[in-house]
């Protein structure tokens, strides 16, 4: 396990999938999920750090529309001094869909100077549409830096308004925000496909 | 360090003022729970039957209940068949109508005074229970006037049994957990606040629970109604004595909030919290929920958590009605072996409802300290809003901090936002006061008053300074 692994959860077919990585000292993990359009899913992760300065990014982007039911499980472990991690997860839901985030880190008692940080943020499009984010801290050494931040709303109709009032259709108005708050999750390479996502929701 | 160690321990050991007994006759019921000794509290009450069906519908709900488990606490197992569930103190019978002076004199340590006399800041009208009855209530005539009922729920049974029957058990039903189905079937007393249609209240309301007798239990009942555009401030205070037996306090409150109406519950919670090993303290498990009936209410809930080995309570609100608000302020400190599992829920039903959340948790020792707290948007709330904050802050390598939040959100136009963080007090702020001339201890202090400014500040005032010196003394013995 070295540095950069990369897993697409979009190539597996089954509905659910557990994964586990250890980090060792010095290693950096990269991850990056991406959920499409078209199918449920249950992703689990979880995340040992397990030497001295072993860091974990994770990214992840889920799209979800119809009656499509997406969970996400993240277990993120500070097991050892001097670890990093960052997570970041956006995702839009529409149609009927169901999402749940259920993200925890945990800090061991002797991870001493840790910097762990989570942010979940969604956006619900329809009235059936259905977001539960649970972003946990369990913090058992005291010299850490931890946060985690999470949203739940809606496309910002001030921003629409400009765009509208500058002549832009409402629709791809729409799409250009979609887009903007989900930049930040896009893998390289994967723009256009994404935005074919956005604008079949 | 040797002499910072001295100090430490001298601290330690005058930590808990509060930790007194009070030398009064008493009287008791048998020990352990069956429907005998529910149908004896109801008996010894003097209850209509409807009260004792009720209590007896609440004890056969709970036999049927697991214990739940799911805090993050490392729980005792309570012995329900060791625990007395009623305890008062003796009537004198030559002085039938007044206060028995030991009682008066408890209180007066304490810092609440029985006699209607004005205090410093303010005048505050106590309700002041003692084990399982109210002592007396203070100021009852002058609220009268104003049509304001504020008496002990026992009184307010005998008194205004259709009030109590209309509200009673409307936002806690007898069968919402395990410990408010216990409560509801062993309660013994506890406030009752009644505020008509637009009347403002003119002074504070508070109730101040005091344990005193050993091997029991404390499960008090409060109810507040406030009627549409009035207001209330309640406050609620309690401590116990010292003792090397854990004791159990499951408490009930429920608020109902009419139309425009404004109540503001705070409270200052220093239930003993054990002895520096751990051993000891009061369980503290209690259901607090406040409903939004009607449109623009406001419920507000403060709460200064120090006390308690253990604490597991969850202060909520159900925002039903539309354009209603309600915040939650908290600071939990936990210290030595103290653990808690505290937070809030809000519930957003109606349309265009407000809340927000603030909670600072500090723990030091080798203490656990746990924000929980449920957002919900319903589908109905329609452009609803939320945000929380969420703080921790470490003292000490061996204690925890953990945040576990759960928003739930069903329509489009709710905003929820949270975020918390999770640190320590820098080295650099340390040196800054020590330099200073600050010993360890006070720079704690201060910046730990700092970190939680933001919720006492929301304290009536009588309280704020209370609270404030409660965190500094709940922290001693934690630097060095």
């Amino acid at each position: 396990m070295g540095h950069g692994k990369y897993i697409d959860p979009f190539c597996h077919s089954e509905r659910s999938e557990e994964s586990y990585y250890q980090v060792q000292a010095g290693e950096t993990l990269d991850l990056q999920f991406v959920v499409l359009p078209g199918e449920s899913k249950d992703i689990e992760v979880k995340v040992d750090l397990c030497g001295p300065g072993a860091q974990a990014h994770l990214k992840g982007l889920y799209l979800c529309k119809a009656d499509e039911k997406v969970n996400f499980k993240v277990v993120m472990h500070h097991r050892s001094p001097l670890c990093k991690s960052t997570q970041l997860f956006n995702g839009i839901a529409g149609g009927e869909a169901q999402v749940n985030f259920h993200g925890t880190i945990v800090v061991a008692p002797d991870a001493q100077q840790t910097e762990a940080y989570q942010e979940n943020h969604n956006i619900v499009l329809t009235e059936q549409a259905r977001v539960d984010t649970k972003p946990q801290l369990e913090i058992y050494a005291d010299d850490v830096k931890c946060s985690h931040g999470a949203t739940v709303g809606q496309l910002n109709a001030d921003e629409l308004f400009y765009m509208r009032s500058r002549g832009i259709p409402e629709n791809e108005a729409k799409t250009l925000q979609m887009l903007s708050f989900l930049s930040p999750v896009i893998p390289a390479g994967r723009e256009e496909e994404v935005e074919k996502a956005v604008r079949s929701l | 360090m040797q002499d910072s160690n001295k100090i430490i321990q001298e601290f330690t050991s005058l930590e808990y003022k509060e930790g007194f007994v009070t030398d009064v006759e008493q009287e008791f019921i048998p020990k352990g729970l069956n429907e005998e000794i529910v149908r004896l509290i109801s008996a010894r009450k003097e209850e209509p039957e409807w009260l004792l069906e009720f209590r007896l519908d609440a004890f056969r709900k709970w036999q049927a209940m697991p214990m739940p488990e799911w805090a993050h606490l490392d729980m005792p197992e309570i012995d329900f068949q060791d625990i007395i569930y009623f305890a008062a103190p003796k009537k004198d019978k030559d002085r039938p109508k007044e206060i028995d002076p030991k009682l008066a004199e408890t209180f007066d340590k304490l810092g609440i005074p029985l006699q209607e006399r004005d205090v410093l800041a303010g005048v505050v009208a106590v309700d002041a229970v003692f084990d399982s009855v109210s002592v007396t209530t203070t100021f009852r005539k002058t609220l009268a006037e104003k049509g304001i009922i504020f008496c002990s729920f026992s009184e307010a049974v005998k008194e205004h049994p259709d009030l109590v029957r209309k509200y009673l058990a409307t936002v806690v039903p007898a069968s919402d957990n395990y410990f408010a189905a216990l409560n509801s079937a062993v309660f013994s007393d506890g406030s009752f606040c009644y505020i008509p249609k637009g009347v403002k209240c003119p002074m504070e309301l508070s109730s101040y629970f005091r344990i005193n007798a050993r091997g029991t239990g404390q499960f008090e009942r409060t109810l507040i109604v406030a009627d549409e555009g009035s207001y209330v401030s309640y406050m609620e205070g309690c401590t116990a004595p010292m003792r090397d037996e854990q004791q159990l306090h499951a408490a009930v409150v429920e608020i109902i909030v009419e139309k425009d109406a404004d109540v503001k519950y705070s409270t200052v919670q220093n239930w003993y919290p054990g002895d520096a090993d751990g051993k000891g303290g009061i369980l503290n498990l209690v259901t607090k929920r406040g409903i939004c009936k009607g449109s623009g209410s406001h419920l507000s809930w403060t709460q200064v958590e120090t006390g308690s080995a253990i604490t597991w309570k969850y202060p909520s609100t159900i925002l039903k009605g539309d354009f209603s608000s309600s915040e939650f302020y908290s600071v939990a400190v936990t210290n030595n072996h103290q653990q808690a599992d505290t937070g809030t829920k809000m519930i957003h039903l109606g349309r265009g409802t407000k809340s927000r959340i603030v909670s600072k948790g500090i723990s030091a020792g080798v203490s656990q300290n746990s924000y929980r707290g449920l957002v919900r948007m319903a589908r109905g709330a329609e452009g609803a809003r939320n945000f929380s904050q969420c703080d921790s802050l470490l003292i000490g390598s061996r204690c925890g901090a953990h945040t576990f939040p759960d928003i739930q959100s069903q329509n489009p136009t709710a905003t929820v936002e949270h975020e918390a963080t999770t640190s320590k007090i820098s080295e650099d702020q340390l040196f800054y006061c020590n330099q200073r001339g600050l010993d360890p201890e006070e720079a704690v202090g201060l910046i730990v008053n700092g970190y939680a400014r933001e919720v006492l500040s929301r304290l009536p005032m009588e309280f704020a300074v209370e609270a404030q010196k409660l965190l500094q003394v709940s922290l001693e013995g934690s630097v060095g």
